[in-house]
């Protein structure tokens, strides 16, 4: 009733259809907003094998002796690809999945060492020995060239020479 | 009664072993030759021993006695009739027998090949072979005995397990045979592959091979005779070992390729670690006696590597066979650690102890110096330098780093593939390098100039070669640079081989097909050698190929779709699930198409084996289907697939480049490893003495 005055039916009718059309946008409203989330992951990219072994190749199976996480067929390795995976789809990049299973389960995931020290002790060790060895036979052929000869050494012209020497004396050995 | 027959012949073939070893050193000493004789003969017999040892265990094993222990650790009723005679080195206790085995049967043909020519060494040598066997004997006896039964004891609780003892305990009654052979567990999967059935012999032999060379190597010491004899007598024996070693390795990668799932081959696994170092090694011996046996050089070098070889063969059966590589403290709990460990190291010490004391007394000094840098002798020392710094590189990055982090840090830091490709990767460069010039170098010195000639024709080969790999894909310049390092060391091998032969048709007295039938008739070592590092070269171009060009995806596929990878098209068509093998086992077989470009379709069928009474973890796997070519394999592995009807699966692909080359260059490896060990041609006794004389001339 408006001023005292009472509503004649086709103003009913566009009160309530007005009454009808609020509550139905409210319901879309609620709906939209429940929805959102699932439209969002509805609308992350999937997340392929390859995409998800790149990185699985770089890890190793903490439990299994010496196999990368890609070829790995243990349950825990499955499971841990499928960490991978969703992790990437959360937009994760392989760095950070990377650094996440390193703070999870140490350095044992990865092939070398990322303590600065023990990295350095785990790379630059084998080259000392290398270097070592080396030393060790430069020195030797220096000592030996420095002491007297007890046979002198003949300068041979040529390996094929030397041979075919040997050789047509061996032929003619055998001739006789 | 096999159980006792077994246990008795071990015993004795032990107290041989014990016997041999008092008798030969005393009669050596006290030059006492019936003692000496005494010794040899007791040697002699540990073979036929341990021969009954052995067949003692094969009979359990193919009359099903599963209350003998291993019988049951290994077989299961189901297990086929090749399988049960592979199982005799299927685990721990009968393959440390079948080794015993091996090693009498080497000490046996030493001892009976040797012992006229070499009569001074011997008694040493029997003591040396003997005492080494006597250990693993005594490791089998006493610590891991294939002939230990189950027993019920009358005070065993009603739900324990039954335990088990070499003897028959007081009042104690034999579990039923029909429980027992339910409950049998059967050979493990892993070892259901022809690969992995022949390559454990191979290595066997290769390591029971090394002993002999070592064995001959401290006699000399011992005995004092430190000429070229102890060479001349061992360098067939080396290049067998070493031979052996080599298929072992080369059958553990392609078992490794067919059955582990992975695509691969290797892996730098500390247990394949462990047999590489003494292959490494060996290699750098069998160079380097070279120098002693031609120049009279590098005495004590010889020995140290042939001590070398030996300490890493048993430090490598240690650590596989201990739990060493599991963890520093594992190996303590087996029962075989702290012998083994103990063993290696009192030998090592032993024998370098001996070497000392005789190059304190100045017997091992060079007849020669070096003449120049550029010497063939020169270039085989940098070669030995190159292959004992991957040998201790490798020992460091599986043993070394690992055991010290964890015995004096918190942690046990593991070095994986990337460190070793990171640092064994400028050796081979370097090992390759000098493949490729140190053959075209002479004895004694020579110019750079002269070197710099005979180089000219492999390098040019080398770049063609180069400028067609180009061409075919190779475009970076890591993977040129490889293949050509790799290349040349290829044409210089073959560049020698012709240069020989051409050589002999001078004077038209022989055709050139004649002339290399004739110059490997002539020199089968040096030509045999030429051989292998062709070999070594077509293994090099695989591992190149198969490394810088995989390719590598993982697809779902419906049934009916096809999917594409490099110049390979494949369908999959369907599933087969749920077949049953003879041997029990449930495959799970995919059927795929496969087409190359331009070429025909195949069908191969990628699948998952399942063995229901095999232990959890050990009980399934995934065997690949490939399409082979000499251009390389597409590799296919079945991954998953919809549990109902198989309408869909996944499939993990591969194409691997060049990948056969491996497997052809070991074949070519092992040709000229046995034309470099076939005896030659016998000459008269005249013309053998001057060609000796010549020889040192020449030389």
């Amino acid at each position: 009733m408006e001023n005292g005055v009472q509503l004649n039916a086709p103003t009913k009718t566009r009160f309530y259809a007005s009454i009808g059309l609020w509550l139905t946008a409210a319901l879309l409203g609620v709906l939209l907003v429940a929805a959102l989330p699932s439209i969002a992951q509805e609308s992350t990219q999937p997340v392929t094998f390859d995409q998800v072994n790149e990185i699985a190749r770089q890890l190793y199976c903490p439990v299994c002796p010496n196999e990368t996480l890609d070829t790995c067929q243990t349950q825990a390795c499955i499971q841990w690809r499928d960490e991978i995976r969703d992790q990437v789809s959360q937009g994760e990049t392989p760095q950070q999945v990377i650094d996440s299973f390193v703070r999870r389960y140490g350095d044992r995931v990865l092939g070398t060492p990322q303590d600065p020290a023990l990295r350095a002790l785990s790379l630059i060790t084998p080259f000392l020995i290398a270097g070592l060895a080396l030393v060790v036979g430069v020195f030797t052929f220096l000592r030996w060239r420095g002491r007297p000869r007890l046979e002198q050494t003949a300068a041979p012209s040529g390996t094929t020479n030397a041979n075919d020497n040997y050789r047509q004396q061996l032929e003619r050995d055998l001739r006789e | 009664m096999l159980a006792e027959i077994g246990l008795s012949a071990l015993t004795l073939a032990f107290c041989a072993a014990i016997y041999a070893i008092g008798a030969s050193v005393y009669g050596a000493r006290r030059h006492r030759e019936p003692f000496v004789i005494s010794g040899r003969n007791a040697a002699l017999l540990t073979f036929p021993l341990l021969l009954v040892a052995s067949f003692a265990l094969l009979a359990a094993l193919l009359t099903q006695q599963y209350q003998i222990t291993y019988v049951w650790q290994v077989t299961d009723p189901n297990t086929p009739l090749f399988y049960r005679i592979t199982a005799l080195w299927g685990s721990q206790q009968g393959s440390l027998l079948f080794w015993c085995l091996i090693m009498s049967l080497f000490a046996f043909i030493a001892t009976m090949v040797n012992w006229r020519t070499n009569r001074p060494l011997m008694p040493y040598v029997v003591a040396y072979t003997m005492a080494t066997l006597a250990f693993f004997i005594g490791l089998v006896l006493f610590l891991e005995n294939p002939f230990s039964r189950y027993w019920i004891t009358p005070d065993l609780a009603a739900n324990a397990s039954v335990p088990s003892y070499a003897f028959i305990p007081l009042n104690a009654v034999a579990p039923s045979a029909q429980s027992l052979a339910q409950s049998a567990h059967g050979l493990n999967p892993l070892l259901r592959h022809f690969g992995m059935i022949i390559h454990p012999p191979m290595l066997y032999f290769g390591f029971t091979g090394m002993v002999i060379p070592f064995a001959f190597a401290m006699a000399a010491l011992a005995s004092g005779d430190l000429s070229t004899n102890w060479i001349k007598a061992t360098r067939r024996w080396a290049l067998i070992a070493w031979l052996f070693l080599s298929l072992g390795l080369l059958l553990g990668g392609r078992w490794a390729y067919d059955v582990l799932g992975w695509g691969g081959y290797w892996g730098w696994d500390p247990v394949e670690n462990a047999a590489f170092i003494p292959w490494l090694v060996g290699t750098a011996f069998l160079h380097s006696v070279m120098i002693q046996e031609k120049r009279g050089m590098l005495k004590v070098w010889n020995m140290f590597l042939v001590i070398f070889t030996f300490s890493a063969v048993i430090f490598g059966t240690f650590a596989t066979r201990s739990g060493l590589v599991d963890s520093v403290h594992s190996f303590a709990q087996s029962t075989i650690g702290v012998p083994m460990f103990l063993f290696w190291g009192g030998m090592t010490i032993i024998s370098v102890a001996l070497i000392l004391w005789r190059w304190n007394q100045g017997r091992l000094r060079s007849d020669r110096a070096f003449a120049g840098l550029l010497s063939r002798e020169t270039l085989f020392v940098l070669n030995n330098v190159v292959f004992v710094a991957l040998a201790l590189t490798t020992f460091w990055g599986s043993f070394g780093y690992p055991i010290l982090t964890e015995l004096f840090g918190s942690i046990q830091g593991t070095l994986r593939q990337e460190y070793f490709q990171m640092v064994t990767t400028p050796l081979f460069v370097a090992l390759f390098l000098l493949m490729g010039v140190a053959p075209l170098a002479a004895w004694g010195a020579m110019s750079a100039r002269r070197l710099g000639r005979a180089m000219l024709v492999p390098l040019v080969l080398t770049g063609i070669a180069l400028i067609a790999a180009y061409f075919l894909g190779a475009k970076t310049l890591g993977a040129l640079f490889g293949y050509g390092v790799v290349l040349l060391a290829g044409f210089v091998a073959l560049y020698e081989i012709y240069r020989g032969a051409e050589a002999r048709t001078r004077g038209g007295k022989e055709s050139l097909p004649l002339a290399f039938v004739r110059l490997f008739a002539r020199n089968r070592r040096r030509y045999g050698g030429f051989i292998v590092h062709l070999g070594i070269t077509i293994i090099g171009i695989g591992v190149l190929g198969s490394t810088l060009f995989q390719l590598e995806t993982q697809r779902t596929l419906a049934a009916g779709e096809s999917t594409r990878l490099g110049q390979y098209t494949m369908t999959y068509n369907r599933l087969l699930p749920g077949q049953i093998a003879e041997d029990g086992r449930l495959m799970d077989i995919a059927e795929v198409s496969v087409t190359r470009d331009g070429g025909s379709t195949v069908q191969i069928r990628p699948r998952h084996d399942w063995y229901p009474q095999a232990a959890t973890g050990m009980n399934q796997m995934n065997i690949a289907g490939s399409y082979s070519s000499l251009e390389g394999d597409f590799y296919v592995l079945l991954s998953g697939w919809s549990q109902s009807d198989g309408a869909s699966a996944t499939f993990k692909l591969y194409v691997n480049p060049l990948i056969n080359l491996i497997w052809w260059g070991g074949l070519i490896l092992i040709l000229g490893t046995v034309i470099s060990v076939a005896p030659s041609e016998r000459l008269p006794a005249s013309v053998r003495e001057r060609a000796g004389v010549r020889a040192g001339a020449v030389a």
